[in-house]
């Protein structure tokens, strides 16, 4: 066996030595293209996937407690944060209001919904304190402060294709009218911007302002956000929170974003693996074709070479050693590619459904994965050709006959 | 003391299908070659000269018939076997060269030796000897593209040679050369029979080629219709 691995290592050494280098280069080139196309859409669409979990993050944190069906309020929040707290996997937990208002700035009004929050708390659960593009996030003393979302205010990412309330800055004053019709003016602390909807179309206030607007009890809750330590282990976690005796409605963020985005993610991972297997049929029936030709063309030069008492197994080996020479340059080819396009997409992010900056993930695993995949297709797509022909009798390789 | 057969060949029989008929390429042939026997195997076209020299190189089988190198019966080997036996008891010279274009002509020839399981050093050491041999020690680093019509055939004889074969098979050698390269080659031959005590068997339709030869076998109509051995 080592002698024809020898034989076919020299033999596969003086094909790429000494073979035709523009082929070379343009078949490296065509399998850089494939294996960027193999990891390039997965990585967009991962980018978007993780996009849309990191949004689910504002409203659902890791794991989520909600009122019972008849009621608008957890009535007890205080104790079941208590309880919360003190399950081990839990990191952080806190409490929020939400309430439907309308906003008004000079003349314009826009519905929005306004989470009442505790600032400090907010820092180990959600982004908001992290994406304040301009001025601050609010503190624990805050009061009549408020904080906007960027698509309300004219100008920002997103805004123009919803009503907005114009030209807001920080320090300008808006007007909240409550739905139980209570007004208040509040100065506006700083614009939040996380180019989704979900947070860019709302606004935020310190917890006690709702509290004291709606007469609430300080055990008055909408929801319960929870951040564990380990985000994959979210079912087990909720599964000791019901354990505890939480008897509110408990839901996994996977399970909210199921909800919402399931049917979309279904449909993209779809495109996804379709797209995959497209090109991996592609490549391996790229390579098929080249190693197929390149065989043909020296078929008899392998009747030869089986004359002469060199083995099948040998050519063979010879030939798949040419075929992840090939795939492996094309794979540096083709990461090079990958990185350029990264690099581009980061700085440049796609814009999706007009107000949504999709900014691609790279995943090592997923490269990783393509790269071995390659390598598998090459090693079964360069045998092929190559066994046929090395098992055909010698007269038919070198005399046709 | 009378001369051990190497190979012996008897009753001989080769036909192929040919669209609706059946070519009868040997017809029962039957002859011995002796250890360092020059031999030329002549005949018109269709004679069934190929046929004969491409069973002997075991590169084919006859439908019947006996074979035996050495007294051993290769008309059965296993295709393992036979492919064995050729890379290290036969050497082959074809007529248009056959060497692989994209290996140096030292890589040619060691490429058989590291199939044997030589080093790669011990390899390329044989390599080089038997370059020298046929007149191209200083060529070795040349592709085929880099090297005359005489000299690619000089190192197909090479690389047949290298591994010291029992028997050489030429099969119309300098069909493609001309007559001074042609003489270049032969005289190669000559040279490795005499000196070396090579076995050789070529196949030729030139009769001034049997001026190098020992012995002269006339084939017709898949029938040996002459065996000359020359005075020595």
């Amino acid at each position: 066996m080592l002698n024809e691995i020898k034989v076919g290592f020299l033999s596969a050494k003086s094909s790429i030595k000494r073979g035709n280098k523009k082929t070379l280069a343009f078949i490296v080139f065509v399998l850089a293209l494939i294996f960027m196309n193999l990891v390039f859409l997965p990585s967009m669409m991962g980018g978007m996937t993780g996009m849309f979990n990191n949004f689910m993050i504002y409203s659902y944190g890791d794991i989520v407690i909600e009122p019972n069906e008849d009621n608008t309020y957890i009535d007890n929040a205080d104790n079941i944060l208590q309880k919360v707290r003190a399950v081990q996997e839990v990191k952080s937990a806190t409490k929020r209001l939400d309430v439907a208002a309308s906003i008004k700035h000079k003349q314009k009004v826009v519905g929005a919904t306004i989470t009442g929050v505790l600032p400090s708390e907010e820092y180990d659960i959600s982004n908001y304190p992290y994406i304040i593009s301009e001025g601050e996030f609010l503190g624990d003393l805050s009061q009549d402060e408020i904080i906007i979302g960027a698509m309300l205010a004219e100008g920002y990412f997103g805004s123009e294709i919803y009503d907005n309330l114009g030209q807001i800055k920080p320090g300008s004053f808006v007007n909240v009218t409550y739905s139980n019709n209570v007004q208040r003016t509040y100065k506006v602390k700083g614009i939040m911007e996380g180019t989704f909807e979900l947070v860019d179309l709302n606004a935020l206030i310190h917890y006690k302002e709702i509290q004291e607007v709606y007469g609430l009890d300080k055990g008055k809750a909408t929801s319960i956000v929870t951040r564990i330590k380990n985000p994959d282990d979210s079912a087990n976690v909720k599964e000791k929170l019901i354990g505890v005796g939480i008897k509110e409605p408990v839901f996994t963020n996977n399970e909210k974003s199921e909800a919402i985005l399931k049917q979309a993610m279904e449909t993209l991972d779809l495109v996804n693996v379709i797209s995959k297997y497209v090109s991996l049929i592609v490549g391996a029936a790229l390579i098929l074709i080249i190693v197929y030709i390149n065989v043909l063309n020296r078929k008899k030069e392998i009747g030869i070479l089986k004359a002469t008492g060199i083995t099948p197994k040998s050519i063979v080996f010879s030939y798949a050693l040419l075929s992840i020479f090939y795939v492996s340059l094309g794979i540096i080819g083709g990461l090079i590619l990958y990185f350029l396009l990264m690099f581009y997409f980061t700085a440049n992010p796609v814009v999706f459904y007009e107000s949504i900056e999709i900014i691609p993930e790279i995943r090592v695993g997923l490269i990783l994965q393509s790269i071995f995949t390659m390598l598998i297709m090459s090693v079964i797509a360069g045998i092929l050709p190559a066994w046929r022909v090395s098992k055909e009798s010698i007269l038919e390789a070198i005399w046709g006959r | 003391m009378k001369e051990k057969s190497m190979i012996k060949i008897k009753d001989l029989t080769r036909y192929y299908k040919s669209g609706e008929g059946i070519v009868r390429a040997l017809n029962g042939v039957s002859f011995e070659i002796k250890k360092g026997e020059f031999i030329a195997i002549m005949g018109p076209s269709g004679s069934g000269k190929t046929t004969m020299l491409r069973i002997l190189g075991l590169l084919d089988k006859p439908t019947k018939g006996k074979y035996t190198i050495n007294n051993l019966n290769v008309v059965h080997l296993p295709e393992e076997e036979r492919n064995y036996y050729r890379l290290t008891q036969l050497g082959y010279v074809f007529q248009d060269y056959a060497l692989m274009d994209e290996m140096s002509a030292l890589e040619n020839v060691y490429v058989l030796s590291l199939m044997e399981g030589k080093s790669k050093k011990e390899s390329i050491a044989i390599a080089n000897s038997a370059l020298i041999n046929v007149g191209l020690g200083d060529k070795g680093n040349r592709v085929p593209d880099q090297l005359s019509g005489g000299e690619k055939q000089r190192v197909a004889v090479a690389r047949a040679i290298a591994k010291k074969p029992r028997i050489l098979f030429a099969d119309e050698p300098c069909a493609n050369l001309d007559t001074q390269t042609s003489k270049q080659v032969l005289e190669v031959f000559k040279t490795l029979n005499k000196k070396f005590g090579q076995t050789i068997v070529m196949v030729t339709h030139e009769d001034w080629h049997t001026k190098y030869v020992s012995r002269i076998i006339n084939l017709k109509d898949g029938l040996i219709v002459g065996d000359k051995r020359k005075r020595k």
